[in-house]
């Protein structure tokens, strides 16, 4: 989608210019961990330093390992691509990326001329129509075609490098050894990743500009309505993303059936549950909600080290203990969908009965009709690919990098994460090159004093604040897809813009988007990533980067949310509006201006968080 | 000898009685029947302002006319109906010289056309049936200020000749503690699902005159639900005079001020009444209300909203060139 109309003057207001960018202290190299494709290449300044750039915090709100980028380029070219060339949306073609000190950064490509727009719109007519009148039908299939992309990854075998070749294969006279399925099988799961993000992104436009469409009628006729009141007549009332959260409470209640609730509470040990049958038909329950349910990333899927609670129990059992102890106190923890499909009905009957005329109301009900149809991919989707496909895909790149952890490459097995997707390659030919030859390969004297290098750049990027946009400052952004998705509007560039101009003034007010509604006073707890959930206390409130939907059980304890990045249709809204939660999402420094322990007040009517002491 | 033709009790009035009962009361009558919570009382009709006068004074330049109005007795058969009726209204309350106000009706008022707002006088806290006979008197001889003469020498003649006929309504006051308005449509942008509030402490004088900024708070008719409110540092409120005659203006205490007038559960209530109002009429509303002693709200008058009606057809909806596409090849392919 085009960002922005063009900036108005090249003297106008502007954000920093990408190349006076100064490298942080301690990550003096760091451009030596990204390929020449994602940086800002001095010999490009003159065209890349006159277009507006806009970090994208939503997706990559940490500096990249060097692996990482991958998930970038596919996240970034899919989107790309499916707006350009397959479905030749008129107005908008994807987006270019730029890393600069570890973060990534994006300009929109547009067209301009009314002749080529007037081409691609009956493009997009005949393509996008065709998605649009069979999308319960492309959407089974679409679940379907990604479901076979995870089998097939997950049956990647990752080979093993012995001593001899099993004599049965050369028996069998194969011909190829297995130094060649190495090589198959790293461009086996580099081509998988590519075609699960042309997955999700297949039908994710379609989908948000049909939802955007029945927002901005909406507007049309209620120009005070909030986002918040179109998203509840939209949303589905049975959500892929509040599954995972239901099986740990379907697992507390079968404890207490099974008599085991005190040993879930005191704070589950598998290996004492197998010793007895109670725990093993429990355990059996757990196994088969852990697949796939538990393929739950802690963050967003778009990190290695965003583990999932299928890598790390702790997590969910913790949360299962607490379950089991509501439970028996009586409580029911069930979500009331027949209330909320009872008031999403109530809803969209006020405001229809409010639409004057017959054609106001027939258009209404079109395109509700239509974000309902097409709403199902739009909640779901992210389940699929950002924690099921992106938990099994980090997980088979770990088993290339205990491979080379076994043939001397690496200290560890997230080591490779530190390599380039180009450079893996590279040591992927070392170590064939050495197991075919009988000798040494070079990477064990040469890859763990980069590694070192490079977590210690990493580190320092992390510490480092980068500036929500580059460039030029945009005209006004007309482009609704950009609100709605990034969270970017007038009123945001031009606080981005005050706060680069004041300097580091003491900021009391952080603005945001109203993600939730409702006001809430309390302490602030910052937790920076899921790691640091179980520091969560009863009735604090979560200051995050951004919040996870695997998140969701530590709602059940907090008062409120604050996250840097998000719009309205983000998870820390769809989860605190589900729990009736006030939360204020996108306020770009959330995490940097407040301290755990502060009194804050959110205001989720208004979208303000204020900083009540020092 | 008293004739109760002149009387109308609000309710057994209806919207059509207008012509009769003049458009306030006819709409508390239309209220009343809607099961609206309205403060009781009748209407003098049209005709008691008897049509002798109404000629003699149409000649007149106003202010002679208002002049005139006022010099000539009420007749007689229409005092003894006023009388007897505030006698009447006066045992229904279960009391003696019950408080009422006074208001003017006029026919054309709060019609669908105009809405003739503050054109015609109203006199609060009147007591005993001498002054609310006087006050009756004089609700005709407003008709005469020279705001309602220029009022009407705007409109064409058949309106305005309709102009001059007018009621009065007499109706048990509401000891207000806070009161305000209504807006049953966004005044700021037009949006049907908005209900705007405006509330003050005391009589609702206050806020009218603009004596005072009053709380605003504002509401989505889905719930209704509270989406955002404005506490206003309140510094005068409208009372009833010491003694229980006329009303005063004084300060507000200090702790008072910059309080909320009225508590969430009562903005939801009033947002609550307020759109039943509308329902009722079908079309935007514009409400005064009180909230008693008691904590009872209620509604002291209803008419038509009428600047959001002609803009708000015409609004064309916002969107884009490339979702009037997504619209078009996602619903009919």
């Amino acid at each position: 989608m085009t960002i922005a109309e063009p900036a108005s003057a090249p003297t106008g207001p502007r954000f920093p210019d990408p190349y006076d960018i100064e490298t942080p202290p301690g990550a003096e190299g760091w451009e030596e961990m990204y390929p020449y494709y994602n940086r800002f290449l001095p010999s490009r300044r003159e065209h890349d330093a006159h277009r507006t750039w806009f970090r994208n915090s939503m997706h990559f709100p940490e500096p990249m390992p060097p692996f990482d980028i991958v998930t970038s380029d596919s996240a970034f070219m899919s989107v790309g691509v499916m707006n350009s060339r397959v479905f030749a949306l008129p107005p908008a073609l994807g987006l270019d990326v730029r890393v600069l000190n570890g973060y990534v950064y994006m300009s929109s490509n547009g067209v301009e001329d009314p002749a080529e727009i007037g081409r691609r719109a009956e493009e997009f007519g005949a393509r996008a129509g065709h998605y649009y009148q069979n999308w319960p039908d492309l959407y089974a299939a679409w679940e379907t075609k990604v479901r076979a992309q995870i089998a097939a990854l997950v049956a990647i075998e990752i080979p093993v490098l012995g001593d001899l070749e099993p004599r049965e294969r050369v028996l069998a006279g194969r011909g190829i050894a297995s130094s060649n399925d190495l090589l198959v099988a790293y461009q086996g799961i580099l081509a998988s990743l590519d075609a699960a993000w042309n997955l999700h992104s297949e039908l994710l436009n379609l989908g948000y500009a049909a939802y955007l469409n029945f927002l901005m009628l909406c507007k049309g006729h209620f120009p005070e309505i909030t986002d918040q009141a179109v998203a509840k007549m939209v949303s589905g009332v049975d959500v892929l993303l509040f599954r995972p959260d239901d099986e740990l409470k379907k697992l507390a209640a079968l404890g207490i059936e099974l008599g085991i609730a005190d040993r879930l509470i005191a704070g589950a040990d598998l290996d004492a549950l197998r010793a007895d049958d109670a725990g093993r038909r429990w355990l059996a329950a757990c196994d088969e909600s852990a697949e796939p349910w538990f393929h739950f990333s802690n963050g967003n899927g778009f990190y290695h080290h965003h583990r999932s609670w299928s890598d790390d129990m702790s997590f969910p059992l913790a949360m299962i203990g607490e379950y089991a102890q509501r439970l028996r106190a009586g409580e029911d923890l069930s979500r009331p969908l027949a209330a909320v499909s009872a008031e999403r009905d109530a809803v969209v009957a006020r405001y229809r009965a409010l639409i004057d005329t017959d054609e106001g109301r027939q258009a209404f009900d079109e395109a509700l009709g239509l974000s309902r149809v097409v709403f199902p991919y739009v909640e779901n989707h992210n389940f699929f690919i950002e924690h099921w496909y992106m938990t099994v895909f980090w997980n088979k790149m770990r088993s290339l990098g205990s491979l080379f952890v076994e043939h001397g490459f690496f200290d560890a097995v997230d080591d490779l994460f530190f390599l380039r997707r180009a450079e893996i390659g590279d040591a992927l030919v070392d170590l064939q090159m050495a197991w075919c030859a009988g000798g040494r390969p070079h990477g064990p004297d040469h890859w763990p004093a980069i590694v070192r290098r490079r977590r210690r750049i990493h580190a320092a990027l992390a510490r480092w604040t980068p500036p929500p946009a580059l460039g030029p400052a945009p005209g006004r952004i007309v482009e609704p897809m950009t609100i709605m998705l990034w969270g970017i509007t007038d009123e945001q560039v031009a606080g981005w813009l005050a706060t680069a101009e004041d300097g580091a003034g003491a900021v009391r007010t952080l603005r945001g988007f109203a993600g939730s509604p409702g006001v809430v006073e309390g302490r602030a707890r910052v937790v920076l990533r899921p790691a640091d959930l179980s520091t969560v206390e009863d009735g604090e409130i979560l200051v995050a980067p951004i919040t996870s939907p695997s998140w969701t059980p530590v709602f059940a304890r907090i008062k409120g949310a604050v996250s840097d990045i998000g719009g309205i249709m983000c998870h820390a809204a769809i989860v605190s509006r589900e729990y009736g939660l006030p939360s204020v999402v996108g306020t770009g420094t959330g995490t940097t201006t407040i301290r755990t322990g502060q009194l804050i007040r959110v205001d989720g009517d208004t979208g303000a968080v204020t900083l009540l002491d020092d | 000898m008293t004739d109760m033709a002149y009387i109308r009790w609000f309710d057994g009035v209806r919207a059509a009685d207008r012509p009769t009962v003049g458009g306030k009361c006819a709409s508390l009558g239309e209220l009343i029947s809607a099961g609206i919570p309205v403060p009781p009382g009748f209407a003098v009709t049209v005709d008691a302002f008897g049509p002798g006068l109404h000629d003699a004074v149409a000649a007149l330049p106003p202010a002679d006319a208002a002049a005139l109005v006022r010099a000539t007795p009420v007749p007689a058969t229409v005092a003894a109906a006023v009388r007897a009726a505030y006698a009447d209204l006066c045992r229904r309350e279960g009391g003696a010289d019950v408080a009422v106000a006074v208001r003017s009706s006029a026919v054309a008022e709060d019609g669908e056309a105009a809405s003739f707002a503050g054109q015609q006088e109203t006199y609060l806290w009147t007591v005993g049936a001498d002054d609310v006979v006087a006050r009756v008197r004089d609700c005709w001889a407003s008709l005469y200020t020279p705001q309602a003469v220029a009022y009407r020498s705007r409109l064409p003649a058949d309106p305005a000749a309709e102009a001059t006929r007018i009621a009065v309504g007499v109706q048990v006051m509401v000891d207000a503690t806070v009161s305000g308005v209504a807006f049953t449509v966004s005044p700021r942008t037009g949006d049907r699902s908005v209900v705007a509030v405006n509330a003050s402490w005391g009589l609702g004088q206050a806020v009218v005159s603009g004596e005072v900024t009053p709380d605003e708070y504002w509401l989505s008719k889905v719930g209704p639900t509270l989406t955002a409110g404005r506490i206003a540092h309140k510094t005068r409120e409208c009372r009833p005079a010491p003694g229980g005659r006329g009303v005063v203006t004084v300060d507000v205490p200090a702790e008072r001020r910059d309080v909320a007038a009225l508590d969430d559960e009562r903005i939801r209530a009033l947002a609550a009444l307020a759109m039943r109002i509308e329902e009722h009429y079908g079309c935007p509303q514009d409400i005064e209300w009180a909230l008693d002693a008691s904590g009872r709200l209620l509604i002291l008058q209803s008419r038509p909203e009428t600047t959001w009606r002609k803009t708000r057809a015409a609004r064309p909806v916002a969107g884009s060139a490339f979702l009037d596409l997504v619209h078009k090849v996602g619903v009919r392919g």
